[in-house]
């Protein structure tokens, strides 16, 4: 590839093509995070203090928030991951043909909020399947019927992001399912190996890299986003980013700090734990990596 | 029916039960959505409709902030595609082809703004926007919305560059074409596929953001996300569902008219 433009070498050529989408990450990512650490420090004098911090640890409320917040991401991803996981494994052969994959594409192209006012529709107690019941003579009334929307524990916004995901879980998996060399499944199965057998030995060196980067993204994705829990939350306890949303926009800027420090924690948070997973991931990626070159 | 039963196997009767399970959960709510948006008054207990109109459709498409933001998210989310597209096209043939010192880490970093809250570096980054005159303009917004779509489209655009391989670059380039020639006749038409998904996911995250376009936006970017949780509220249920239904469209209605683009360009190439 050196014929054309042979003034550029390389290295040059990996410079310059890299910059532009560098340059705009470091931008958003590294100038908004320094900000944001910045001004979690600052009083709305401009004075450095921890005072934000030390609020945020002697509030109950931030802890009751932040333990929903762990809870619906990790349960949420957890799900997902398991859900996406068997339904790749028993469909990939049917979405083999591009004309089927329009069905796994489908639930992406649809909002967030959306999906919500879907989980809304459907299981409020006011609901379709409310209505169901109740014309199955299941329930009298539909206060009856369990409140699974807008209640404490996150349960509408966990079926939310379930139901979401594991679309997105899918198309993460299916390139990969693909990719896997089904002849070293006979091969378990010929020396008396069982399905769990085939999976563990086979389908799980391969997939387990891109499990760890759809969980890590998943996980991170939840424990920060808005648009759910404004939608489907309740007022209290509050998922931290409708916290610190609120925060932010309090007629007060005193409490501005206090909206950066409390986001800043879930972003660390999930910082260090994609360090350590890509870290853990890594060493066996590049064996894989190595026994594909023929 | 139970000649079929026979006919197929265990395994394929598992498999298109599964089929079955998929599109129940995932694309029968559509369905329901939609009657709905046609409906009047269709409350709990009722497991159907009692009567249908148009009226729902004829309220959205009566309000004319509506229309108008409609114009800001289609405007936005072309300006975020076009940039992603790009900002991922160098660094992802870069990332596809050459090894290099520091690679693992280059790329975990273009990977990071998923990783890191959006909502912490939009409401970091607003002070400054509003320094440098982004804030309250679409400009402001699209940059933002790069946050949690670059990182997609950079993923999308290696996996193509992967698949097409080095070979015929570098035929091409032994037959004298040059770069952009070498671009616009080889990799563009096959690459078609990675830049179709990436231009599909990256406009539909964009149109999925509220808090993002909120901070950065400062109610001035009136996209639609913004019109949707006030129409939430409201009590007219066929105006929600259709609302809803509108977020389906519209990105298959940019992807329409990109389509139209696309080939045009490649025709117009490949007449020179």
């Amino acid at each position: 590839m050196n014929g054309q433009n042979g003034f550029l070498n390389n290295k040059k050529r990996v410079v310059f093509n890299l910059l532009p989408a560098l340059a705009a990450t470091l931008l958003l990512v590294g100038y908004g995070m320094w900000s944001a650490i910045a001004q979690s420090f600052q009083s709305v004098d401009g004075e450095w203090t921890m005072a934000s911090y030390l609020e945020l640890f002697n509030s109950l409320a931030f802890f009751h928030s932040l333990k929903l917040t762990f809870r619906v991401a990790i349960l949420s991803t957890l799900l997902a991951l398991v859900i996406g996981l068997v339904m790749t494994r028993m469909l990939y052969q049917f979405f083999r043909d591009s004309s089927s994959k329009v069905l796994v594409w489908i639930p992406i192209l649809i909002p967030h909020f959306v999906a919500g006012y879907l989980v809304y529709l459907f299981f409020s107690q006011s609901g379709l399947f409310s209505s169901l019941f109740y014309q199955l003579g299941v329930l009298d009334h539909r206060a009856e019927f369990p409140v699974l929307v807008q209640e404490k524990f996150g349960i509408g916004m966990i079926l939310t992001y379930v139901w979401k995901e594991v679309p997105f879980v899918i198309l993460m998996l299916l390139p990969v399912y693909y990719e896997i060399d089904h002849r070293y499944s006979e091969v378990v199965r010929t020396l008396g190996g069982n399905k769990w057998d085939v999976f563990r030995s086979v389908e799980l060196p391969w997939l387990l890299p891109v499990m760890v980067e759809t969980g890590l993204i998943l996980i991170a994705f939840i424990a920060s986003a808005f648009e759910i829990p404004y939608l489907l939350g309740v007022t209290r306890p509050e998922m931290l980013s409708v916290r610190a949303y609120e925060w932010f926009y309090d007629g007060d800027w005193s409490k501005r700090p206090l909206a950066f420090s409390a986001m800043i924690l879930p972003g660390v948070m999930a910082l260090l734990l994609a360090i350590f997973c890509i870290g853990a991931v890594q060493k066996h990626r590049l064996r894989m990596i190595k026994g594909r070159n023929r | 029916m139970r000649f079929v039963f026979n006919r197929l196997g265990k395994r394929e009767l598992v498999t298109s039960l599964m089929v079955l399970i998929f599109i129940g959960l995932f694309i029968l709510p559509f369905v329901v959505v939609t009657v709905k948006s046609f409906s009047v008054g269709w409350r709990f207990p009722e497991l159907l409709p009692q009567a249908y109109s148009l009226n729902g459709w004829r309220n959205i498409f009566g309000d004319p902030s509506l229309k108008e933001s409609i114009v800001t998210t289609l405007k936005v989310g072309f300006y975020v595609v076009l940039l992603n597209l790009l900002l991922s096209l160098p660094a992802a043939k870069v990332l596809s082809t050459y090894s290099f010192k520091g690679k693992s880490m280059i790329e975990t970093f273009l990977l990071s703004p998923i990783l890191i809250p959006g909502i912490l570096l939009a409401m970091g980054l607003q002070f400054t926007m509003i320094q440098f005159g982004l804030a309250d303009q679409v400009s402001g917004v699209v940059l933002v919305h790069l946050i949690p779509t670059l990182p997609y489209a950079i993923r999308i655009m290696r996996a193509g560059y992967e698949r097409l391989g080095i070979a015929l670059g570098e035929q091409a380039s032994v037959l004298g074409a040059g770069p952009f020639i070498r671009f616009f006749t080889l990799s563009l038409p096959l690459l078609l596929p990675s830049i179709r998904s990436l231009m599909l996911l990256t406009f539909v995250i964009s149109l999925g953001q509220y808090a993002l376009t909120a901070i950065i936006g400062g109610g001035n970017v009136i996209t639609l996300p913004l019109l949707y949780y006030p129409y939430f509220s409201s009590s007219n249920e066929a105006v929600v569902a259709g609302f809803s239904i509108l977020f389906a469209l519209l990105p298959l209605l940019f992807i329409g008219g990109v389509e139209i683009l696309l080939r045009l360009v490649i025709r117009a190439v490949n007449r020179v």
